[in-house]
């Protein structure tokens, strides 16, 4: 039985690492309308929150303000009150903070779920240093319960991203967080898909007793080479004329600037090197992830118009880690880069609030004046803007969807709760009217009923 | 008048970096005091420390009224002054780069003896990870070796912050032992192997030993080492988290009643508080766990740590979600997560100060009284608010440096800089 497994196993090995670029085919139609959205909002109608105290998300703060969903999407915002339609739920936030939903770019719920076991590790495909064949979203378990702790603390968008053994690590999706059955359910509607690229320690470790690379220089030359067998096959590709090769379109697709580059790179210098390649080939890298040493060339990453995602505190796990300070987003934010909060972490993401919370004191610690409005831009405007769906989402403004949190105290303290949360103008978690998502996972099993306290 | 005054001497003992250290002498009026002792919580409270000693706490009207010559005088309106922030777990010290082996003292994977590896000889007060711990209001910390080769993982110690070659608190604190399926991987590949090896090496710690293979599981050394643990003069802290796994190291007692058991993990601890508290046991739990991370945590909730105060079983706080090397200084922010799903906020920082101090054998530690060797932070707002942040640190009397690599970083690079020499320059 043991042998058949491992048969079945290497065979699949082998298609994925070369066997299925010999298929033969067909037009780039197919690409675009393969694993389509099929994801609806799950309630329409409309919702009025008043009395609210409202971060907008570009930087602005309303005491007192007006909300009103419609439709799923936002369809005034004002100090005024609003007369909202007949019908319309009706919350009176009674002084609470409103803010965007958060989007989370940089997560592994699904692809890396809970429980951490081995048949879970579907995240990343470690076979070769270049699998840009690989898509996220065919890893992506929908019943992983981080889903639903993550909606508990404000979450309505996530990016969910290959692992980082790789130089070209595959496809990253970007997902609703809302509860389905099929991952195509939660698939954000048209949002650009994106390549996970890896800088630094991962690929040269995972690669460097495995025919390579062994070496940050073995690095630059993988990504340098595999760019101009990309720019040769987008020629072809355009002609019309070519064979088509899974690996191949994702890296044309970043060629013709469809697909995002979202670059997992911790050194400064290391940033400013692939900068330069991705000159040299023409293409441009949306985000650096992890980051942590962004904050010594904020000048250069916007004078790219690249944005940096980072953690607010974590370090020295590795060599590359060891710079990291607490001031990272407040420094950057200063220097005028795109600059965010990330998780990649099934724990972290339920708090992303609060890694900002810190991030902002420190940074006003140091000696900056950034406001909670301003800083909010870290958790949704700027994720927004990396995974290219900020005309839909990130803000408060009229006409974007309806991605909305209430919070049961300052987002900005560590007491604070998400209490509702809206995808879409739909109401997903309500936490003070007991409803929240429960993965099938759960069901049955110890944690998830229990007696009440002092009922035991 | 006199706040006035007060507020000028503040703002210079505030900004001045603390040079060589000596014994702290300050006073600190209308601030809130946070004593963890029959007093409570007091508002517009005084606390002043001369010659590195507590030498009143209380109401600052009726406190002695500091004298100005040499005692820096600091108005505490917006400020905490708590204990000190106590780690009840971490590998702080033991990890500089937890990737670079050679900087990774935390498991012996080749080692033959194993519950006599003792973390104070791994430990180095000058890694980074202590002064950064240090300026976010730690003081002490509890370390132990990762089983590796064996359920065991060794000797625990208990050090504070100070970065001084002097900071061992306690070389032997404590035994550390893995069951569950951490434990079962090291013992072989099963639960009842890793309970067997467990109840062998302590019927070995009682053995007198020929030959040293003499024993059952443990060897000379090993058995030497879990002596005091059997005839309970030193805790052994058993890694478990399901709740059949907790049952197993409670019943442990039927056989060896001497023991002092405090369980690191607990995340289904809630499912078994009658046994725990039976059998005298504590629990080490990370109040943020909500997840079924793995087949022993599927009883994981956020109300862990309501259930087990309300049954009465003792718990303290770790962050085993911010991992033990680098990020112990989470903890009071772990423990603000822990009101904020429903735990009292007495309780909950009791959790990280007094409770481990306690459960660890250092008594004076985790409170505020007069008397004592001043342990204290002096913090900028509630410590439990992840926007709060300490300004003073004291530790064994002495006021301690809030200096770390990581703020010569951001100072280095601060945008708000005026110095336009290369980075290299800036100092």
């Amino acid at each position: 039985m043991k042998n058949l497994s491992a048969l079945l196993l290497s065979c699949t090995a082998l298609a994925i690492a070369g066997c299925g670029d010999d298929a033969k085919t067909s037009d780039a139609k197919d690409q675009n309308t393969a694993f389509a959205s099929t994801y609806e909002p799950l309630e329409t109608g409309a919702t009025l929150i008043t009395n609210a105290n409202i971060i907008d998300g570009t930087g602005e703060q309303i005491t007192g303000g007006s909300l009103l969903l419609v439709n799923g999407k936002v369809n005034q915002i004002s100090k005024e009150a609003i007369t909202p339609p007949d019908g319309a739920r009706r919350i009176d936030a009674n002084g609470l903070w409103v803010t965007p939903g958060i989007i989370d770019v940089h997560s592994h719920l699904g692809n890396y779920a809970s429980p951490d076991v081995n048949a879970h590790a579907d995240g990343n495909e470690i076979t070769s240093p270049v699998t840009s064949q690989v898509w996220a979203e065919h890893g992506v378990w929908p019943q992983d319960p981080g889903f639903d702790m993550a909606i508990a603390g404000g979450v309505t968008t996530l990016h969910i991203l290959p692992g980082s053994a790789n130089l070209f690590g595959g496809r990253g999706v970007t997902l609703r967080n809302v509860p389905s059955r099929t991952v195509q359910g939660m698939k954000f509607p048209d949002a650009p898909y994106t390549l996970k690229m890896a800088c630094g320690e991962n690929p040269k470790r995972v690669y460097g007793d495995k025919g390579g690379p062994g070496s940050r220089m073995g690095n630059v030359a993988g990504y340098r080479q595999n760019w101009v067998k990309a720019a040769a096959y987008k020629t072809k590709r355009d002609s019309g004329d070519y064979d088509r090769d899974l690996q191949l379109d994702t890296l044309a697709d970043v060629l013709d600037g469809k697909i995002l580059v979202q670059m997992h790179c911790y050194r400064a210098d290391e940033m400013a090197q692939i900068l330069d390649i991705a000159k040299e080939f023409d293409y441009k890298v949306t985000t650096f992830h992890h980051a942590v040493e962004a904050y010594k060339i904020g000048d250069i990453l916007k004078e790219n118009d690249t944005c940096a995602a980072v953690w607010a505190d974590w370090w020295g796990f590795k060599m590359e880690a060891y710079d990291a300070i607490r001031e990272n987003l407040p420094f950057l934010h200063a220097a005028g880069a795109c600059a965010m909060i990330h998780s990649d972490s099934q724990d972290g993401v339920q708090r992303l609030n609060q890694e900002v919370a810190k991030a902002l004191s420190d940074g006003n610690r140091a000696g900056l004046d950034i406001s909670k409005a301003e800083a909010w831009k870290w958790l949704s405007a700027n994720p927004a803007k990396a995974l290219g769906i900020e005309d839909q989402t990130g803000t408060l403004e009229v006409g974007k969807r309806a991605d909305v949190v209430i919070w049961n105290a300052d987002p900005f303290s560590s007491y604070a709760k998400a209490d509702k949360v809206f995808v879409d103008g739909a109401l997903i978690y309500d936490r003070s009217g007991g409803m929240a998502p429960v993965s099938d996972f759960k069901l049955g099993q110890p944690g998830t009923d229990a007696a009440p306290i002092g009922g035991q | 008048m006199r706040q006035y005054i007060a507020t000028l001497l503040a703002g210079a003992s505030l900004l001045a970096p603390a040079s060589a250290l000596a014994a702290d002498n300050f006073a600190i009026f209308n601030t809130r005091v946070v004593t963890n002792d029959g007093a409570g919580v007091i508002n517009g409270a005084t606390v002043l420390v001369e010659d590195g000693k507590i030498k009143a706490i209380g109401k600052t009207d009726t406190a002695n009224t500091p004298a100005a010559n040499g005692t820096s005088i600091i108005d505490g309106s917006k400020m905490w002054v708590t204990p000190g922030i106590f780690s009840s777990f971490s590998l702080m010290g033991l990890v500089e780069i937890e990737l670079e082996s050679a900087t990774n003292d935390s498991s012996a994977g080749d080692a033959d003896n194993n519950a006599g590896l003792r973390a104070a000889d791994g430990f180095n007060p000058k890694s980074t990870v202590v002064a950064v711990t240090r300026a976010e209001g730690i003081t002490h910390g509890v370390i132990a070796p990762n089983p590796s080769n064996s359920i065991f993982g060794g000797t625990g110690a208990i050090v504070d912050t100070t970065g001084e070659f002097d900071s061992i608190v306690n070389p032997n604190a404590f035994v550390y032992v893995a069951i569950g399926q951490n434990g079962a991987s090291k013992a072989g590949g099963s639960r009842p192997a890793a309970l067997n090896m467990l109840r062998n090496a302590l019927r070995d710690a009682n053995r007198k030993y020929i030959a040293p293979d003499d024993g059952d599981a443990a060897s000379r050394t090993d058995a030497a080492a879990l002596a005091p643990v059997l005839a309970g003069r030193i805790p052994l802290m058993v890694g478990a988290d399901r709740a059949s796994d907790i049952l197993a190291a409670t019943a442990l007692k039927e056989q060896f009643p001497k023991l002092n058991l405090i369980i690191l993990g607990g995340a289904e601890a809630w499912m078994v508080t009658g046994a725990l508290k039976a059998s005298k046991t504590s629990v080490l739990i990370d109040p943020v766990e909500s997840l079924p991370g793995n087949f022993e945590h599927l009883g994981t909730r956020l109300d862990n740590a309501q259930r087990l105060d309300a049954a009465g079983v003792q718990y303290a706080f770790m962050a085993r979600t911010a991992w033990f090397s680098h990020n112990p200084r989470l903890l009071p922010q772990h423990a603000g997560n822990a009101v904020a799903n429903g735990l009292s906020w007495d309780a909950a920082f009791k959790a990280i100060t007094a409770t481990p101090a306690r459960l660890f054998g250092q008594a004076d530690l985790g409170t505020l009284k007069t008397g004592q060797t001043a342990n204290l932070v002096v913090w900028d707002g509630d410590p439990l608010e992840v926007m709060s942040a300490p300004v003073r640190v004291v530790i064994e009397g002495e006021r301690q440096s809030l200096t770390s690599r990581q703020s010569e970083l951001a100072s280095r690079y601060n945008p708000t800089s005026t110095d336009t020499r290369a980075h290299k320059y800036r100092r």
